[in-house]
Formats: C-alpha cells, structure tokens, sequence
C-alpha cells in the first residue's frame, strides 16, 4: 500500500467515526484534496488489498472492518453512536477499535431469542456465550461478506 | 461468524453442516482487541498474514481453521 492510499484509507476510517456510517466518494473527496473519481479509484486499490470492502456495483463501502456499511444483526452503541459490525467478531472489534465501553444487540441465529451483552474495559459481562466460526479462515476472503 | 446461547443452539442451527469452531465469548473480546485496537491509529499500518497469524496463535486458537492463508 502506498502512502498515498495509506492515507486515503485513514481519511476514510476517520470520516466513517465522525459521521457514524460509510462515507460517500463524495464525502472524502469534499475533506480530502481528491476528486470523487480519485477516491472511487483509491477506495478500489484498497478493496483489492483487503483494506476495505466495497459493493463495487455501486462504488460504496460496504465493510470498513470492523465497521459495516450496511445494516447487520450487529447492532452496538459506543462513544454515544449505534454502529453496524459485519458479525460478532467486528461488533466487539467495534468497541476496541473506539477503545470505549459499549452495548452489542444481536440474537441467537439458532432461536431467535435476544442477546445483549455490555462490553466494560473489552470485556462481555456474559461470559456463557459461544461464539461459533463456521467457515476457515483460509477462506474468509473467498467470500468475506458470507464469512 | 455468530453468537449463539449455548452448544446446543449452535449444533441446532448447523442442520447436520460440518461444524466450524467455537470458542468462548471472553477469547472472542480478546480477539477483537488484539485484532482491532489499532484499527483507527494515524500510525496504523496494514497487517501482515504473519502478524494476524501469531495473534491467533498467541491466544491458543490453534487447527487448521485457524490457519491462514500463505
């Protein structure tokens, strides 16, 4: 990754926490001294490099890991914002990357019944929880959205 | 790559699929951070296959499913 694109991405991250979702080109391009093309093309070279994912049909960001761009079971309220995470994983990544307290929302995929743990210090405050990692992950970017 | 209420739960929902793995959620929490809390960083940097290997490593997440790609 070149620096150029190094700090793209950090623009981009640090515009996705100030306004509590993904960014538009549009967006970065405004705060960043690029045009929204060189954006789009930037943000391309990091999805390449797995520094970012984007729905590249509609030039979005669809992860920014551990944020998700999209709505997801993951909801969690940290630094006084609700985020998506893209799974359980990212939801208490949510909470590290802002090193902040938080709340992570979900239910059990299996029964549907609520979950809700709240995350002091990195820590859950329901330790009886499993967390179950279905595909390898030597195959986690074959298809990162389903993984 | 979910939460689930118990084991039972997780071998309901797998419908007889071949099961991933499963850990607690406390090592889960230790995961995210060890994984994440440079995430925001100016000085972040990428990752390397290596370093993201050895935090897996060092938390005892051991087996091929845990082995990344070379």
């Amino acid at each position: 990754m070149n620096e150029g694109d190094l700090a793209l991405r950090n623009l981009t991250y640090a515009r996705f926490v100030e306004l509590g979702r993904a960014p538009t080109a549009a967006e970065v391009a405004a705060v960043g001294g690029r045009s929204r093309a060189e954006v789009t093309a930037g943000w391309e070279r990091l999805h390449a490099e797995h520094a970012l994912v984007l729905d590249l049909a509609a030039g979005e960001i669809r992860m920014a890991h551990p944020f998700a761009g999209v709505p997801t079971a993951y909801r969690v309220q940290a630094a006084g914002r609700w985020w998506y995470g893209n799974c359980a994983w990212d939801a208490f990544g949510i909470c590290a990357a802002l090193h902040e307290d938080g709340r992570i929302e979900t239910s059990c995929p299996d029964c549907g019944e609520p979950l809700r743990i709240a995350v002091r210090d990195q820590r859950p405050d329901d330790e009886s929880l499993l967390f179950h990692c279905l595909v390898p992950a030597a195959r986690w970017w074959d298809d990162i959205v389903f993984s | 790559m979910n939460l689930f209420r118990s084991g039972e739960h997780i071998g309901r929902w797998l419908a007889g699929r071949e099961p991933g793995a499963t850990i607690p959620v406390g090592k889960l929490s230790e995961l995210a951070r060890a994984w994440y809390e440079d995430r925001l960083s100016p000085d972040w940097r990428p990752h390397t296959r290596d370093g993201n290997q050895a935090i897996l490593d060092r938390l005892g997440l051991a087996g091929d499913l845990w082995r990344l790609p070379d």
